[in-house]
């Protein structure tokens, strides 16, 4: 099974894995990045993107339950020894228990398989042949209400595509907010964003020098409309209208006015 | 002297009234291109519906011609808005009152054709005469308009009621011709 995802969403593979029960690994490929996720009987059972590469040294650094340093030296342990038994080493010294690792694995597995559903383009292959190495420590997660939740998230893109279809447009503080500013509570990304809104600047221009994609300002935007604090504003110029142009004009307007008036 | 012709678009979502408006108002018997409504969802809300545009005509004297567009309100059919937009005077967005779940299309439409061209525009809550219209007011705030964008009742059926829209978009247009000046 390979395609690309312009053409089969990533939502539509899981779903067909799902249906399945399909075991093996899908890879999915794109300029810049790339990603993988393994199944069993239909179920989730390892996922890796880009640099978070599914071990679980890293997953336990990004958790945060241990530092970048401790998760280098324990890297090059669990290059000989595999993830199984740095798991059971890191049990029995008690730095985490297994409910810690299960759930960090967990959450890992889910913005892995966030990410990758946000991806619009590039090649995938499913190989039912390939399995992640016997050493990594695999959870199994159903994959039914992770693809309900991404159908979610992707009709509310959708959504936002739609009300803001170009990003090439400038925002502008709404005279009146929606909201009282006093109860705003904003995420850090929403901060980044108030930053640069003024009208001379294009959502384009701020999703670029905040290095977000087009799904990410989308939604940040989306946000801050629905909290009635922004609006798009006109990104077309006029070109000032001549005196001789501005006298024509109002003729028009003004003959238009006295023929309504007058029916 | 060539007649001139100016032109004026109503937009908005699907049974917004669009065509209803440029019926009532246009002198000649409007120019539909209506078709018979595919899809069941909104086939429960009317039978026809415009694919392309609808066309009225309103003529000033021998030299000058006013033309309605009204758009498709579909979606699908949004390849023909930008086309109408271009060299439009203004623009009238007509808001279903009665129907909330149009309500985000409508600012959409609106966005999107303050995006075409900077042109003045207005509001037209339509269906004010339906019993679960709501208010100009909880439609400003549901629509996020600020207090400066003009919204004014409609009922696209009556006659004067239409008048009334156009004849406050063409004042916002004169206002704009103002402002340049200062």
């Amino acid at each position: 099974m390979k395609g690309n995802l312009r053409d089969f969403s990533t939502t539509q593979i899981l779903n067909l894995v799902s249906l399945a029960k399909k075991t093996g690994t899908l890879s999915v490929e794109r300029k810049d990045m790339r990603g993988s996720l393994s199944f069993k009987d239909g179920k989730l059972i390892f996922a890796a993107v880009g640099e978070a590469d599914g071990s679980l040294a890293s997953i336990l650094a990004r958790d945060g339950r241990i530092t970048k340093e401790q998760a280098a030296a324990l890297a090059k342990h669990a290059q000989k020894t595999g993830d199984k038994q740095l798991g059971l080493l890191l049990i029995q010294k008690g730095y985490v228990t297994q409910s810690d690792i299960i759930q960090s694995i967990k959450r890992h597995s889910l913005a892995a398989i966030n990410q990758i559903a946000g991806w619009k383009e590039g090649s995938f292959f499913f190989d039912a042949s390939r399995m992640p190495d016997d050493g990594r420590i695999t959870v199994p997660l159903d994959l039914e209400s992770i693809i309900i939740q991404l159908a979610r998230v992707q009709k509310l893109d959708e959504q936002l595509e739609e009300e803001i279809p170009s990003l090439d447009v400038c925002l502008k503080f709404v005279n009146q907010p929606g909201v009282q500013l006093k109860d705003l509570q904003l995420s850090k990304d929403e901060w980044r964003v108030i930053k640069y809104i003024k009208p001379d600047n294009t959502i384009r221009m701020i999703a670029n020098t905040l290095n977000m994609s087009d799904r990410q300002i989308r939604r940040v935007i989306g946000s801050l409309r629905e909290a009635g604090l922004v609006e798009l504003v006109r990104v077309v110029r006029r070109q000032p209208l001549t005196p001789e142009e501005r006298e024509n004009k109002r003729n028009i307007v003004d003959r238009l006015i006295g023929r309504l008036q007058a029916s | 002297m060539p007649t001139q012709t100016v032109k004026m678009v109503i937009t908005g979502p699907f049974n917004s009234g669009k065509t209803e408006f440029v019926r009532s108002i246009s002198e000649i018997d409007v120019v539909s291109t209506e078709r018979k409504i595919t899809s069941e969802a909104e086939r429960d809300i009317k039978e026809d519906t415009t694919v392309a545009m609808d066309f009225g005509r309103i003529t000033v004297d021998n030299d000058l011609v006013l033309y309605l567009f009204g758009t498709p309100g579909q979606r699908r059919f949004d390849f023909m808005w930008e086309i109408l937009a271009q060299g439009m005077l203004g623009f009238v967005v007509l808001v279903d009152s009665a129907r909330p779940e149009t309500f985000r299309e409508a600012k959409s439409i609106l966005e999107t054709f303050r995006a075409y061209a900077p042109t003045p525009y207005v509001v037209a809550a339509n269906k004010q005469d339906m019993p679960d219209a709501w208010s100009i007011d909880d439609l400003r705030i549901a629509l996020h308009l600020d207090s400066d964008v003009k919204m004014l009742p409609c009922v696209a059926t009556k006659r004067e009621s239409v008048k009334n829209v156009l004849l406050e978009l063409l004042y916002s247009i004169l206002e704009e011709i103002d402002a340049q000046e200062e």
